[in-house]
């Protein structure tokens, strides 16, 4: 049994069906990458693990090390160790940023870490992400730029220490170097305890992080699966090709 | 003396007993005659107490209260503020304790019982009090309503603040409002602050438990040029209080003023933070915050009057809303048609917590003169179910996410308090009505998620 098994998963939002059975299994120490035209499904499958309310899951189901996902809270599945990045992070007014990390690390680990210990680590973690100290008077996402936004939920994810990391177009809105230093964080989290989901559009944050499989939505099904070089045909032929043969 | 039977002799033997001198009983039984041709507010008909019903939330058939109790007041803020601070104490009817440390009083700094200084402040006495609130001046002070014409008439005990002109004050001032006898209570303070002084105020309102009380308060002050003051209103009262206050500034040019006002507790709290600036180059920031839970009736009615040209007001009110409880905001900026190069800006925001809870909102710009800048704004609602999903999403359980939200909102507001322990006041009150609150009934605002749907 994988770690992370979907099965025939079904979501609907808004009235409007997305998902139309949806299979995927991913085991920690992996890497998958996800990818597929705008409006394929991708980021419904992103919020339909962590437990978006916005989304409704009709049918089939999300299993995470054992434990059926379907009906339980979001923060539930955090504490589980799922993890997702987000495409659009929000601002939330006033919120201080460090109380907000505080928090969730205390929640997460079920134990109040020592303010002091917990600002030791929060700093070394800024530092290797390359964030400015100033970020600490800030209040969460707000007046953040695109890749401030993208570089903090790098952040929270070396901070909480997922075992499943959901990495919701991440790469979008970064330039060159921000998607360097972005995919380098991620990089420093993998390894035998981290299953990543990668999801994303364009194929430029593989170069940077290496699948271990690939796989393509389209109209909310998974349509095409394979290694690292099904990246790359995509790359050379656009999604047109998956389009005409759906 | 009930305060809704005033009569002309029962004042002078409150003038008489108190040994005033004869300028103070003529203005307290003229402006007594004064009240007598009106009644009390109409909701019905005055347009500033449209959304407070007075004859519901007041209640003035009550005996003033003009001795002392021989209680202590409790410690509160002003017992935390440093020790080299001035501090001044009412409890009911009478000042108990007024220290000012050696080394302020031979600065010229005062802080008395207003019953004292008047002999030996009489002539500044004279000149200052019931100038902002009985004169036809600049402001309104002739327009005022019967709650501040008894005030004028009869109040029952008061306090003076005269900080000498460049005399900067490090320490805040503090003044503490004890309440322990039911019945009408009507404190006056008087603010006299000289040119390019600086003071912070501290007033803070407590109650013991049970003690169904009006306190009709006026705080009339001057800032005069250049002077830098800032004052913060707590209202910590116990549930029974009903609360009238009107804290008028008059400020001088280029003065630089802020106050807040902290609202938790009382019945009902109908607070007038008001600024008139009557001199260019003025400037007035008047923030506050309020979390209201069921039974109580906030009522928050900053003004600001820009007399003078190039001054600017910056209003900000948010407040939290649970249990049947209501808030009212009215705001008002008025801009004379001399007030060339005004700015101006007004904001109020209210989160309703619970069902059942009401908040209205009223900013309201008078405008007359045309070269300005002015904004103004308000909104209402209720947690946005996005930013609580955000924190879920991280292990945050619902009612710590809840929490943070609730406090950062008010961040917004407490984090340009710079008056040392007002922020962490502030702070502590909200805290302990969230502590009280039923946070699995909070409601929350599921708009947002249907905008954010994206496959």
């Amino acid at each position: 049994m994988a770690d992370l098994e979907i099965r025939d998963l079904y979501v609907e939002a808004d009235g409007a069906e997305i998902l139309r059975g949806v299979n995927l299994d991913l085991d920690k120490g992996k890497t998958i990458a996800l990818m597929g035209p705008n409006g394929s499904g991708k980021s419904t499958l992103a919020y339909a693990i962590a437990g978006h309310p916005a989304y409704d899951l009709t049918g089939g189901t999300i299993t995470w090390q054992g434990t059926l996902l379907n009906e339980l809270a979001p923060d539930e599945r955090a504490r589980l160790g799922v993890f997702l990045a987000m495409q659009y992070p929000v601002e939330v007014p006033g919120v201080s940023l460090t109380n907000f990390l505080r928090t969730a690390v205390n929640a997460v680990n079920e134990e109040d870490v020592p303010v002091r210990e917990f600002m030791q680590r929060l700093r070394a973690e800024m530092a290797e992400l390359g964030v400015e100290e100033s970020f600490l008077q800030r209040s969460v996402n707000e007046g953040f730029s695109g890749g401030e936004k993208k570089r903090f939920e790098i952040l929270q994810a070396a901070l909480l220490k997922p075992q499943l990391a959901v990495l919701d177009e991440t790469d979008s809105g970064l330039d060159v170097d921000a998607l360097k230093t972005v995919a380098e964080g991620v990089n420093r989290l993998s390894g035998p305890d981290l299953g990543t989901l990668i999801i994303t559009h364009y194929t430029r944050i593989l170069r940077y992080i290496q699948p271990d499989e690939v796989h393509v939505m389209f109209e909310g099904r998974l349509v095409a699966s394979g290694g690292p070089e099904l990246a790359d045909e995509l790359e050379a032929k656009g999604y047109d090709e998956i389009r005409a043969s759906a | 003396m009930n305060l809704d039977a005033l009569t002309e002799e029962g004042i002078a033997a409150l003038s008489d007993a108190a040994g005033e001198p004869s300028w103070l009983r003529d203005r307290r039984l003229a402006a007594f005659k004064h009240t007598l041709d009106r009644g009390w507010p109409n909701s019905r008909e005055d347009e500033f107490w449209r959304s407070t019903p007075f004859d519901r939330r007041i209640d003035v058939d009550r005996d003033l209260v003009t001795t002392g109790s021989g209680a202590s007041a409790p410690g509160g803020i002003v017992d935390g503020l440093e020790l080299e601070a001035a501090q001044l104490r009412i409890v009911d009817g009478s000042v108990v304790e007024a220290t000012v440390p050696t080394a302020l009083a031979e600065q010229g700094v005062v802080v008395a019982d207003l019953a004292d200084a008047l002999t030996t402040h009489g002539e500044r006495i004279e000149q200052l009090l019931g100038q902002l609130t009985t004169a036809d001046a600049e402001g309104t002070g002739a327009d005022e309503d019967k709650t501040i014409g008894v005030n004028d008439a009869a109040f029952t005990v008061g306090a003076f603040v005269h900080v000498p002109a460049e005399v900067e004050v490090a320490v805040p001032i503090g003044i503490h409002l004890h309440v322990t006898q039911p019945g009408a209570h009507l404190p006056r303070i008087l603010l006299d602050v000289g040119h390019h002084a600086a003071v912070t105020v501290v007033l803070e309102h407590t109650s013991a438990a049970g003690t169904d009380a009006l306190v009709d308060e006026v705080l009339e002050g001057f800032v005069h040029d250049g002077a830098t003051v800032r004052l913060a209103s707590v209202q910590s009262w116990h549930d029974e209080i009903q609360h009238l206050s009107l804290q008028k500034l008059q400020v001088h040019r280029d003065a630089d003023v802020s106050t807040v006002a902290v609202t938790t507790g009382g019945a009902t709290v109908r607070l007038r933070p008001e600024t008139d600036l009557v001199g260019p180059g003025a400037q007035v920031r008047p923030l506050g915050v309020y979390f209201a839970t069921d039974g109580q009736w906030f009522d928050l009615q900053p003004y600001v009057r820009h007399i003078a040209p190039h001054a600017s007001s910056d209003v900000l009110f948010k407040g939290a809303l649970q249990g049947d409880s209501r808030s009212v905001f009215r705001g008002n900026v008025f801009v004379d048609k001399d007030a060339v190069g005004t700015s101006t800006d007004e904001n109020n925001k209210s989160l309703i917590l619970t069902k059942g809870a009401r908040a209205d909102a009223t900013p309201f710009l008078e405008i007359h003169c045309a070269d300005i800048t002015a904004g103004h704004g308000s909104a209402t609602g209720q947690i946005d179910a996005l930013h609580l999903f955000y924190l879920e999403s991280r292990g945050i359980r619902r009612e710590d996410a809840l929490r943070l939200i609730v406090f950062g909102f008010f961040r917004e507001v407490l984090r340009e308090i710079d008056i040392p322990g007002i922020e962490d006041a502030a702070l502590a009150a909200i805290e302990a009505r969230v502590e009280a609150a039923d946070l699995s009934a909070v409601q929350v605002n599921d708009a947002a998620l249907r905008d954010a749907v994206s496959a």
